[in-house]
């Protein structure tokens, strides 16, 4: 090889470094710890044990229950996030007085840190002191005070809130990014031919929306099941488990059961199903590029 | 080589040189002719702390500490992140239900192995202290501060319902939640902070247990009792579930309730009865808190023994700072020293702590000191919280696992309060956790 031709090699060697150190060995290491015994309260057992890791941590009660919790919280999730940036999108690619200050007000919470808005929404439905409660009191709307985030019902809900309401600017933005180059041309058509508004967001605006949708879809159902931060800050995984998403088990298995092992077979399933389904987000996406 | 190539490989070099400089970026272990201890805590009382410290530091001029803090309810878990992470970590707080996780994870080192002079405070402190202080007949650190979790009612709200006397039973507190309640004096006169994410909770429910007749959850052999038909256990989740949900005397909060909330809504006159650490009583009654102020009793605790739980958070030395040689272990036992023992013949800064804040101690001579005594008396009736001491008993199941079964307990006990199952099968689910990681660790 020669000199020159080392170059490209030698410049990129520095971030390869920091992508092995950051990236590589925390996987190859997480591999290792899911096919050891390692519980930290035990620090001289760290016989080879397979899959047991793995075996135990499906079988146990936590999987399937967190699994659940982790599905219904996606779906509730997904499906608020995706309606939410279709309207914020549409609203904002209408040209109303006003518009560009709507966008800042709009997109502001996606500029905040999860873990600070986890702590703003807890404060918003606490059962004592919430403002939200004191709106609704106020209002008339209830008589007293809801304790929101101590029934496993609510507390699933509150979290979809704070989730739509950190996750749903993104979302709007793919959207109105789309919105904004479909052709005006296409709307008069519509028109000319007698169709309404109905019409013209069902066969204009949604299948160019089409393609935009799909990842929004895809990225938000990966962010979902891979969500910690706001049961990490807003209840603990409670009540009774309810809001204990995966993420959080894995959290759990780790800082508090000591289990390194579960934590990272966790970790581990938990990558896979996130991997299969950036496979199909590149799947789908490939299908929408032109032939 | 040409100009340009020369730049290239300079760029290259460059990049190289900024990673190390990176990599190397370690934080400094010690000052030049002195000891940098590494100190973490919980965030309470932090300007007394560094106070303390700044003192500690005159008192000790070679020393110099570095100091962290973490939120009360996260520190377990920062804690954690730092052993494994081996983040410089010399001494600490730590709690009385860690203690053998701690230490079975060689995280923390008896303290009397190379200072056998901390034995010489045993003989001062309660019973409960001692035992929760001791892991395999070793002594863990000095204390502090240790309390025990009361009862208390708001005076006022029971004068207005026409009850004379607090109640003594747990069937004579669900009369008097719902004779309150009933008067509209509090819709849900019963508060507690029995939230999932905080570790007060099993120690609030410890104490309950303990309060009622043959109140315990494990016998001498960690053998779990409280699966046992009609254990104390089942009698205290059996009233909380009927007590949330039939009666409606309990606060819904409680579930997601740090001590903190059950405060707000004690100070905001919400509530009548709650279960705190006592020193959360010099807070309850602070008239530049509450409009409540002067309000809140103790009274003993509802069940036919009266007993309650005690615990103790006390400062300990890590392996980490026994690596770092003897300098580092004996300027970490001058810290415990100082702040958990005695200087020039007193308990300063456990003293401090009590004038200041409230806490409690593990020297029971202290309930005499007259200061003590003056300071706690404008909050407190100090010969009822005595008595109440008198009356504690140390956790029980205190092992290397304890803490993993107790966030398994939270969720479970949880759904019995719910009524997502029966208190009977919480507890067989709680019995059943226990004896897999009582097997596991045998």
């Amino acid at each position: 090889m020669t000199k020159p031709a080392l170059y490209p090699y030698a410049t990129i060697l520095p971030v390869m470094l920091v992508v092995a150190v950051f990236s590589v060995y925390p996987l190859l290491y997480s591999v290792h710890l899911s096919l050891h015994e390692n519980v930290l309260t035990r620090p001289l057992d760290n016989d080879f044990v397979g899959l047991q890791n793995f075996r135990e941590v499906v079988t146990g009660y936590y999987f399937w229950r967190s699994l659940w919790s982790t599905a219904v919280f996606a779906v509730m999730a997904v499906t608020s996030v995706s309606l939410y940036g279709l309207g914020v999108a549409m609203l904002l690619n209408q040209a109303v007085l006003g518009s560009a200050l709507l966008k800042i007000v709009v997109l502001l919470p996606w500029a905040i840190p999860a873990v600070i808005s986890g702590i703003i929404w807890r404060w918003i439905f606490d059962g004592d002191y919430g403002v939200l409660n004191g709106l609704l009191l106020v209002t008339g709307a209830v008589d007293r005070y809801v304790p929101w985030m101590s029934h496993p019902l609510s507390a699933r809900l509150c979290m979809v809130v704070a989730h739509v309401w950190k996750q749903g600017p993104l979302a709007a933005v793919f959207l109105l990014a789309a919105l904004q180059v479909i052709p005006a041309e296409l709307y008069d058509a519509v028109r000319i031919d007698g169709a309404g508004r109905w019409n013209g967001f069902r066969f204009v605006t949604l299948p160019y929306l089409k393609a935009t949708l799909a990842l929004v879809l895809i990225y938000e159902t990966i962010v979902a099941i891979a969500t910690f931060d706001l049961v990490y800050v807003m209840t603990g995984g409670g009540p009774a488990d309810a809001t204990a998403i995966i993420g959080w088990y894995a959290y759990t298995e780790i800082f508090r059961f000591l289990n390194l092992g579960h934590g990272a077979a966790l970790a581990i399933i938990l990558g896979v199903v996130l991997l299969g389904l950036v496979l199909v987000y590149l799947r789908a996406l490939r299908a929408e590029e032109p032939a | 080589m040409t100009h340009m190539a020369c730049t290239r490989w300079l760029v290259v070099v460059s990049l190289g040189l900024s990673l190390l400089v990176a990599v190397d970026a370690s934080p400094a272990s010690a000052q030049a002719g002195g000891v940098t201890l590494n100190l973490v805590s919980w965030s309470y009382g932090v300007e007394i702390v560094r106070d303390n410290i700044g003192k500690f530091q005159q008192k000790y001029p070679g020393v110099t500490i570095n100091y962290s803090d973490f939120s009360w309810a996260t520190y377990h878990d920062a804690m954690v992140a730092r052993f494994v992470s081996k983040t410089p970590t010399d001494v600490l707080y730590s709690s009385d239900h860690w203690l053998q996780e701690w230490a079975a994870a060689g995280w923390i080192v008896p303290v009397d192995e190379s200072f056998p002079q901390v034995r010489q405070y045993l003989s001062e402190y309660s019973p409960f202290v001692r035992e929760a202080l001791t892991y395999k007949g070793r002594i863990y650190g000095t204390p502090y501060y240790a309390d025990t979790f009361i009862f208390v009612y708001n005076a006022d709200h029971l004068q207005r319902a026409g009850l004379a006397a607090p109640p003594a039973t747990l069937e004579e507190l669900t009369k008097q939640a719902e004779t309150i309640k009933a008067k509209g004096i509090a819709e849900f006169p019963i508060v507690l902070a029995w939230g999932q994410q905080d570790p007060f909770s099993i120690e609030s429910f410890t104490g309950l247990v303990f309060a009622q007749r043959n109140g315990s959850l494990f016998d001498k052999d960690l053998n779990p009792v409280f699966k046992m038909p009609g254990s104390a256990a089942e009698k205290v989740v059996t009233w909380a579930a009927d007590a949330l949900g039939a009666k409606r005397i309990l606060s819904p909060t409680s579930l997601q309730a740090a001590n903190v909330d059950q405060i707000r809504a004690l100070q905001s006159g919400a509530a009548t009865f709650g279960l705190i650490p006592s020193y959360s009583l010099a807070v309850l009654n602070d008239p530049g808190q509450t409009q409540q102020a002067g309000k809140f009793k103790i009274g003993l605790m509802p069940g036919e023994s009266r007993a309650t739980v005690g615990f103790i958070r006390f400062y300990a030395i890590t392996s980490q700072a026994q690596r770092r040689g003897k300098d580092v272990m004996t300027a970490a036992w001058n810290f415990l020293d100082y702040f958990g023992g005695k200087t020039d013949g007193e308990y300063r800064v456990t003293k401090r702590w009590s004038l200041e804040k409230g806490l409690g101690f593990a020297q029971t001579a202290l309930f005499a000191d007259k200061d003590i005594r003056a300071a706690f008396g404008k909050w407190a009736d100090v010969d009822m919280l005595q008595k109440q001491a008198q009356l504690a008993r140390a956790k029980e199941g205190m092992t290397p696992y304890y803490g993993t079964w107790d966030v398994f307990s939270r969720a479970e006990l949880h759904k019995a309060y719910l009524g997502q199952q029966k208190p009977a099968d919480t507890l067989a689910s709680m019995a059943k956790k226990w004896e897999e990681l009582k097997a596991k660790a045998k």
